[in-house]
């Protein structure tokens, strides 16, 4: 068990300039998902972290140690791949010791140990078996098996559900989940799936071209993001986002789409804004419902909208339509919405809503 | 809405235009006009002269004796008891199973050290495997002149390094002289083990390597733990090529030593050549090659099934 604490971490290829500049401290016993697209540096940032890659610039300390010359073997760290990395001619039960062995461990304290692991990831079974005998997932349990039993400082996790289709991966996202509430160590984990970011977090990292765009815990990001690659980045389906005018009245405030005047809430603290300002106006289709009241609640917006697509998944169907020229993804109940060319009163709250300057993309 | 594009049924095509019974029959046969070039060929070229090669182990076919008649198992008979066939035999093991063996060491000790990138690798490598564009009759005249006594300058520089006098004679005395034919056979195919076995090598995920590094893992036991596994079946398959090549080793002993002193460097494949090209003793030559042939194919079924049963990792 460890904190982390990185430190203007910068980390060149040639010209290419994959990690530029990072500062993140990881408390004792967090769980932080470091999330991005492809190529944002998420990767490189968490192998830099083994020692599977040389920092081009900056420390990183792993339990107050600064290991920056450290060799991967002696930061005391276990990762787990994402193509499992197992050694293909032993069996389950040598593959989990074989880091005590080869640490010279005494051999009946490493049975000892297999077993323990085997046991907390219900692989008992399959002690006996070879790699190639196995699924995909026991695979993977079996290189988190492997991770555990040597009771590492931190744990690091590299894409590890990629290759498992998608029940799979569910089953050992809530496993993997399970795992940190039992063991309580520091882990760091990297995925490019928002989902997984969003289930297992403690604290979202999420990163754009080699630098840290926004932190904090799950749902901040999610319901106050920082700027529209974030809001866009988390939530399926996606954020719709709307080009406005903001127009100030006095003490209220509003957004002008087109012709339509959406009011904001009056308690909204907007700061450093002026009239007129070319604003994006973020809607998750989760605010958006179908009107059920006479009358459009306050902080409410209410709007005849033209379902022009329709995609039910059973328990919710999703209905874009235009508002002031722009799609807009409403998630409506199953039966809300029976066929597209329908009008519908859809009520859009503001309460809820994030508000983007139109050309720095950071919310207001 | 987009206007849907609906699928156009293609005009029909129509009946198949009638054929006269000719036309029939020939569009019928006509693949195997197509393949008779083919088979003819092979035929000619293969089938017959192996079962006439049956034909002629059972009888008398031998330009210092007249006459066809058939001699039972005659001809197999002098082989089995000719000590020089026997020798033959041996020696073709012994070379071809050092010669390999050798091969392989050093191929992996050089693809190992060259799967690493660094500075000047692409030039080094191409040097690597000129040897195997090379005419094993060359390689056995460069290897003659290097070694042979006295215009030879191998024992020149034995003797600078040594600091004494050195006289071996290369080609005519044992044990050099099978020294010298495993030196030029090593110096040619070690490049071919190496080429095979860089390719498996580079083949392997450098995450294992990753993951053993952060179990603590020396690189001993990487090797052990995940080189060896992973490279299996291509050191087979490297093994298996080279074993079959090398036990036909006969171009670089008509060259070096042309199977002297004596008959000390005759492989098998020599042996069957002085019998029937040299001696003409057709019969008896054919009888030894099918023998040849069958220890050959043992080997190779042994091989080739060793080979097929290895399981992907």
């Amino acid at each position: 068990m460890a904190e982390v604490r990185i430190t203007g971490l910068h980390k060149r290829y040639g010209a290419f300039h994959a990690v530029r500049g990072i500062d993140l401290h990881i408390p004792d016993g967090e769980f932080t998902v470091l999330v991005g697209p492809s190529g944002c540096g998420k990767s490189t940032l968490l192998r830099t972290i083994a020692g599977l890659e040389e920092s081009s610039q900056g420390t990183i300390e792993i339990g107050g140690e600064v290991v920056n010359d450290f060799r991967p073997r002696d930061r005391d760290v276990a990762m787990v791949f994402q193509d499992y990395a197992l050694y293909p001619h032993m069996s389950v039960a040598k593959n989990i010791g074989f880091g005590l062995k080869a640490r010279k461990m005494p051999k009946p304290e490493v049975e000892v140990r297999v077993a323990e692991a085997a046991r907390m990831l219900g692989i008992t079974p399959l002690l006996g078996r070879f790699p190639r005998q196995l699924s995909g997932g026991q695979r993977q349990r079996v290189a988190i098996g492997r991770a555990i039993v040597r009771n590492p400082l931190i744990f690091l996790f590299d894409e590890p559900l990629s290759n498992l289709d998608a029940q799979l991966r569910d089953e050992m996202r809530g496993e993997i989940k399970r795992l940190h509430q039992d063991i309580a160590t520091t882990m760091i984990y990297v995925t490019h799936d928002q989902i997984e970011a969003m289930t297992l977090a403690d604290r979202i990292v999420l990163m754009r071209d080699g630098l840290i765009e926004q932190q904090g815990a799950p749902l901040e990001l999610f319901e106050h993001p920082a700027s529209t690659f974030v809001a866009g980045f988390l939530g399926s389906p996606r954020m719709s986002f709307l080009p406005g005018n903001l127009a100030l009245d006095g003490s209220a405030a509003a957004i002008r789409l087109a012709d339509a005047l959406l009011p904001l809430a009056p308690g909204r603290g907007l700061k450093g804004v002026a009239d007129g300002q070319q604003v994006l106006l973020g809607l998750r289709p989760e605010h958006l419902t179908r009107a059920h009241t006479a009358t459009p609640e306050q902080g409410t917006f209410r709007y005849e909208a033209t379902i022009d697509l329709l995609q039910p998944t059973g328990s919710r169907s999703y209905a874009t339509f235009r508002l002031a020229g722009a799609p807009v993804m409403a998630e409506l109940q199953a039966h809300d919405v029976s066929r597209p060319g329908e009008k519908l009163a859809i009520d859009i709250n503001m309460n809820r809503a994030s508000i983007f300057d139109a050309t720095t993309e950071r919310a207001i | 809405m987009q206007p849907t594009a609906t699928i156009r049924r293609l005009k029909a095509a129509g009946a198949p235009p009638r054929l006269s019974a000719f036309a029939q029959w020939a569009d019928r046969h006509f693949k195997w006009l197509l393949v008779a070039p083919a088979v003819l060929l092979i035929l000619a070229l293969s089938i017959y002269p192996l079962l006439f090669s049956l034909v002629v182990s059972f009888i008398n076919y031998d330009f210092q004796v007249p006459g066809h008649a058939f001699v039972g198992l005659k001809n197999f008979e002098r082989v089995v008891f000719d000590p020089v066939a026997r020798w033959s035999l041996l020696l073709t093991a012994w070379l071809s199973g050092i010669s390999v063996a050798i091969e392989f060491v050093l191929g992996l000790l050089v693809a190992l050290t060259m799967v690493r990138s660094f500075p000047g690798r692409g030039v080094i490598m191409s040097i690597l495997i000129v040897p195997l564009f090379i005419s094993p009759v060359i390689v056995g005249q460069a290897w003659t002149l290097l070694l042979q006594r006295p215009f030879g300058p191998t024992n020149y520089i034995l003797t600078q390094l040594l600091g004494q006098e050195v006289t071996i004679g290369w080609m005519t005395e044992r044990p050099w002289l099978y020294i010298s034919l495993i030196i030029a056979d090593v110096w040619q195919w070690t490049p071919f083990m190496f080429v095979i076995l860089l390719a498996g090598l580079t083949a392997i995920p450098p995450n294992l390597y990753e993951a053993a590094e952060l179990d603590g893992v020396n690189a001993w036991q990487a090797f052990w733990a995940i080189t060896l596994p992973h490279l299996g079946p291509m050191m087979l398959l490297a093994l298996t090529f080279r074993l079959l090549d090398a036990i036909r080793m006969f171009d670089t002993i008509f060259i070096m030593t042309g199977g002297g002193p004596g008959t000390q460097t005759y492989t098998a494949s020599y042996y069957l050549y002085t019998v029937g090209f040299t001696q003409f003793h057709l019969s008896q030559a054919t009888a030894g090659s099918w023998l040849f042939l069958i220890f050959t194919a043992l080997i190779v079924t042994l091989l080739v099934r060793r080979l097929l049963k290895v399981e992907p990792v």
